[in-house]
């Protein structure tokens, strides 16, 4: 066993440079492969970033009655807070609403009435943040029957409209990166093909002088998940080249959007590196049964 | 004394629920045994018609025939490349067509061939394509070398073992093709037109080496259109035509003599 190893290993690091030309052709096609597949990963995740982003802006806003008590708000927001669909709850008091909505009007450059008022016109407010957005009607028709709420504010069908978009740009880049999949494994599986079929003469004088199926098939494959890797390892450290300047260059994007670089760059090793090699090992798995099976 | 049994070539590898289906052998002795045997392609074209043949170990046996006769495809009925339609294919014992996917390499190493074209590996030395047919087979590192040698020895090649097949003649290259073929001690080599691509004298002297190895005890099943060889040599010889056996003859010449 250990013999048919090490003879698998060797004869696929053997057969790797010994057919030079074929095995860096396969290599650089693996690579810009990696790469393609690399850049609409990325793609998709700062899509993904952003459509969330869209989706978290979206708040229920509910203006309490001024004659609500204290201890009834307090109430309140705890029971809003225990429902499953909420993520977060902020009480605005009156007091407050009435500091932004100076400082927005500062912010626009346009003179505060307010000090012209005696009172403050503006009620107190709570803004529920969703989990899902999708819950933004069931959520804003129980806050409807709190007796302490006076309104809910009814953005019910710009909510509907936005997730109509952000649904449908998910659907889209799943169904786009999905697609850039196939191509990677046909043209890699392909190209490996290719590399395999200019030794089918090598393969039938193996199987002439009675190599079994195991000892003809583990080599390609061995090379395969060769070629796989080293093509992973370079599209790796071409995208660690990029990532500084691209970083730099997409400083305002990432900035604005809650996109985790850290995670993103782990997901890329895994995928990146199991791509590569998985379809190392198919395409040379695939390829060599055709001269196995008669 | 040892409790281990010696290794018995015999057992290697055959699990005991695989003997007990192997047949009794037909003729004692016979090395190859066709029984009937009829093969016909997908493409309708009947390659063998009822062919019967026995060859016994040691025999040095010509296959002569015109293109398409059926020699070729005899040759590849025996190493089970292909399998026959009709009848009995034994080689060595076993009926070929009973044998499991893992039991036909190891019937292959019992059979060394030959091609005409040698079907050498043009990256690799003679050496290493002697070495391959071990290499491949799971031999033992340290097996290999002595073995490679010994038959690199038998052809007369150790002075080019470390060439690569361009970098020798025709005659050379076939040399080397038959030390690959011996190199697992077959019991069997068949050479397919092995003298085809060379001129007069070099076939001669691949022919005098195929008559060393069968006097080594190995037998050998030549096809040939080489007339001047066959006729010289009075072997047997086995003529083909339009997949029928037309002639068996001990010591036959390569056309019919009346």
């Amino acid at each position: 066993m250990i013999t048919f190893v090490a003879f698998s290993l060797r004869r696929a690091w053997l057969g790797f440079w010994r057919n030079a030309v074929m095995s860096i052709a396969a290599t650089a096609t693996m690579v810009l492969m990696l790469l393609l597949l690399a850049g609409f990963w990325i793609v998709q995740a700062g899509l993904l970033a952003g459509l969330d982003f869209v989706e978290q802006k979206v708040e229920i806003v509910a203006d309490l009655h001024d004659t609500a008590a204290p201890d009834e708000i307090v109430a309140l927001v705890a029971r809003v807070q225990a429902m499953p669909e909420v993520d977060t709850v902020t009480y605005v008091s009156r007091e407050e609403a009435l500091v932004r909505f100076r400082e927005a009007r500062t912010t626009q450059g346009q003179e505060d009435l307010t000090r012209y008022l005696e009172t403050n016109p503006l009620h107190a407010s709570i803004e529920v943040g969703l989990l899902d957005t999708r819950d933004f009607g069931l959520v804003s028709e129980r806050l409807r029957g709190e007796a302490a709420v006076e309104r809910v504010k009814n953005i019910k069908d710009l909510v509907d409209r936005v997730l109509t978009v952000t649904d449908f740009l998910r659907t889209g880049g799943t169904i786009v990166l999905l697609v850039i999949g196939f191509i990677v494994l046909f043209i890699v599986v392909n190209t490996i093909r290719l590399a395999v079929v200019a030794r089918a003469d090598e393969i039938e004088v193996m199987r002439l002088v009675g190599a079994s199926d195991a000892f003809i098939r583990w080599p390609f494959v061995f090379e395969g998940a060769l070629v796989g890797l080293l093509g992973a390892v370079i599209a790796l450290g071409v995208l660690a080249l990029a990532a500084d300047p691209l970083n730099r260059f997409m400083f305002d994007f990432f900035r604005v959007l809650p996109i985790e670089v850290g995670p993103l760059a782990r997901d890329l090793v895994v995928v990146i590196a199991g791509t590569g090699v998985g379809l190392g090992v198919l395409g040379s798995w695939i390829s060599v049964r055709t001269y196995l099976i008669r | 004394m040892t409790l281990v049994a010696p290794a018995n070539p015999a057992r290697r590898g055959g699990r005991r629920w695989f003997r007990r289906r192997r047949p009794a052998p037909i003729v004692d002795q016979a090395v190859v045994v066709l029984h009937d045997v009829t093969k016909r392609y997908p493409n309708g074209k009947m390659a063998l018609v009822d062919v019967d043949l026995v060859i016994p170990k040691g025999d040095f046996v010509f296959l002569v025939g015109p293109s398409g006769a059926g020699k070729s495809t005899i040759m590849r009925l025996l190493i089970r490349d292909e399998l026959a339609t009709g009848g009995q294919v034994v080689v060595d014992g076993q009926d070929v067509a009973r044998l499991s996917r893992r039991q036909i390499p190891r019937v292959r190493r019992t059979i060394g061939i030959v091609f005409q074209d040698f079907k050498l590996l043009p990256t690799k030395t003679v050496q290493e394509n002697v070495a391959f047919a071990l290499e491949v087979t799971g031999t033992q590192h340290r097996l290999i070398r002595p073995q490679v040698d010994r038959v690199l020895a038998l052809v007369g090649l150790s002075s080019v073992a470390n060439h690569v097949p361009r970098q020798l003649s025709g005659g050379e290259q076939q040399r080397t093709a038959i030390a690959r073929a011996l190199v697992h001690d077959p019991k069997l080599i068949i050479a397919d037109e092995p003298t085809g691509n060379l001129d007069p004298l070099i076939s001669w002297e691949i022919i005098q080496l195929l008559l060393r190895i069968n006097e080594l005890g190995v037998t050998v099943m030549m096809a040939t259109h080489d007339a001047d060889v066959v006729t010289a040599l009075r072997r047997r010889v086995v003529a083909l035509e339009e997949g029928r056996i037309i002639r068996d003859e001990i010591g036959g010449a390569y056309h019919r003599e009346d």
